[in-house]
């Protein structure tokens, strides 16, 4: 299950959270977005104990703005709040799972 | 959708050789190419080095192709091929708006990409993009560079204009180009990206411009650009002996997966490829 964040719930979902929490930054007019959703929605079901959050661009200006999102899409990997890992573009699968799998 | 078994990316020697080979083991396939299969046949004046066919033009040989893929009812899909996406099980290739869907994949787009610019590599992502269209909106009132090599370059740079603040296009072609009037035209060569995690700057010959983004826009795709994740080796794309690819059940022949440039070479690589995808197709089921 993917969670949708916001500039207004980010210090609460992302940033205050223990563990790993994977964003992925999106926008409804990006076509490599539009493929790794569904890609980004499987691994969530199947990695077990990681949260899953996804930020719409567009909308959440600020986030966006505070971690210099220059190309969508762009997932990034959280650890007790701070940003350890960091991924542009569309990835394969087995990639963006082992990079998640590297952290827990 | 449609889920073919094998897609195989290219016209030439390889990618024909794959195909007819894949349509031997019964397996479902599309072909993407090009009327005249490949630039580099046609144009070939004397060929003395293709086992059977001494002393034949890149014509006659291609007249030879053409007889065979016919003879075994493979027909070839003429469009470019723009990204193909890794999802786990299947591929997704997208032709402009259409989108295809097949189990596995080979790369013989053969080589001719142009060689990256100095920090293109390195800043991608972090302000280097190539495709403007797609990235545009995060350059909203900032300054950014489209470097062009082909006129529908300009067509993107007139889009972004309209979200940057100021935008500068570096044409890497002479012709009279059809940009928006707010556009900067920087006869330039461009040497160097640079910044610190950042694009900065774009460093030209006798002049440097600060901007935010540079978008840079060519006729050919590289195989890293056309299947995001692909693993490159001195600017080919990585294989093992059964022609295996970084990504599980993504193949590559010929040209793009190295030297020596020659025909037969990449017809027998088209070969293996073709059987290590019919292989790799088994172990799934
Ligand atoms: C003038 C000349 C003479 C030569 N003479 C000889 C010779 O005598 N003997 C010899 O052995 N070799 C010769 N070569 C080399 C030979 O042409 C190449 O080694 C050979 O063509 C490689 O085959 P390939 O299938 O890997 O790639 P290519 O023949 O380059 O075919 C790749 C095809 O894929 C297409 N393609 C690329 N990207 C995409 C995409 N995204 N979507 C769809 N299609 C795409 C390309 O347009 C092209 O049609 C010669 C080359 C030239 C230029």
């Amino acid at each position: 299950m993917i969670k949708e964040i916001m500039d207004s719930s980010f210090l609460e979902e992302v940033e205050k959270q223990e563990g790993v929490v994977v964003v992925d930054f999106w926008a409804a007019w990006c076509g490599p977005c539009k493929m790794l959703a569904p890609v980004v929605e499987e691994l969530s079901n199947e990695i077990p104990g990681v949260k899953f959050g996804k930020v719409n661009v567009d909308n959440n200006p600020q986030i966006s703005q505070n971690f210099r999102i220059a190309s969508i899409p762009t997932i990034m990997v959280f650890k007790d709040g701070n940003v350890i890992d960091t991924m542009v573009g569309f990835r394969p699968k087995s990639e963006l799972e082992n990079m998640i799998k590297k952290h827990i | 959708m449609k889920r073919y078994d094998i897609a195989i990316i290219g016209s030439g020697p390889a990618g024909l050789s794959a195909a007819i080979n894949s349509k031997i083991r019964n397996k479902d396939i599309i072909v993407f190419g090009y009327k005249d299969f490949s630039s580099k046949l046609v144009k070939a004046p004397k060929i003395n080095n293709y086992l059977g066919f001494h002393d034949i033009s890149g014509i006659e040989l291609k007249e030879k192709f053409e007889e065979h893929i016919n003879a075994m009812n493979v027909e070839l899909t003429y469009e470019r091929v723009n990204n193909i996406y890794a999802m786990g099980d299947y591929f997704s290739i997208m032709v402009n708006e259409t989108m295809y869907e097949a189990k596995a994949v080979i790369i013989t787009t053969g080589i001719e990409y142009t060689k990256p610019l100095k920090g293109e590599e390195e800043f991608l992502g972090r302000g280097v993009g190539y495709c403007a269209t797609c990235d545009a909106p995060l350059y909203r009132d900032k300054v950014v560079t489209v470097i062009g090599y082909n006129k529908e370059a300009e067509e993107e740079a007139n889009y972004v204009s309209e979200l940057a603040s100021k935008l500068y296009y570096v044409p890497m072609y002479k012709d009279h180009y059809d940009l928006r009037e707010n556009i900067e035209v920087v006869n330039e060569k461009p040497v160097d990206i640079v910044g610190d995690d950042r694009v900065q700057k774009l460093i030209m010959t006798s002049r440097e411009i600060e901007t935010q983004g540079v978008f840079v826009l060519k006729d050919s795709i590289s195989p890293a650009q056309l299947v995001p994740g692909l693993l490159m080796e001195d600017g080919h794309i990585k294989v093992d002996r059964t022609m295996k690819t970084n990504i599980e059940g993504c193949f590559a022949a010929g040209d793009c997966i190295g030297k020596p440039y020659q025909y037969i070479k990449a017809a027998g690589e088209g070969l293996i490829a073709a059987l290590s995808a019919v292989s790799y197709l088994d172990s799934k089921k």
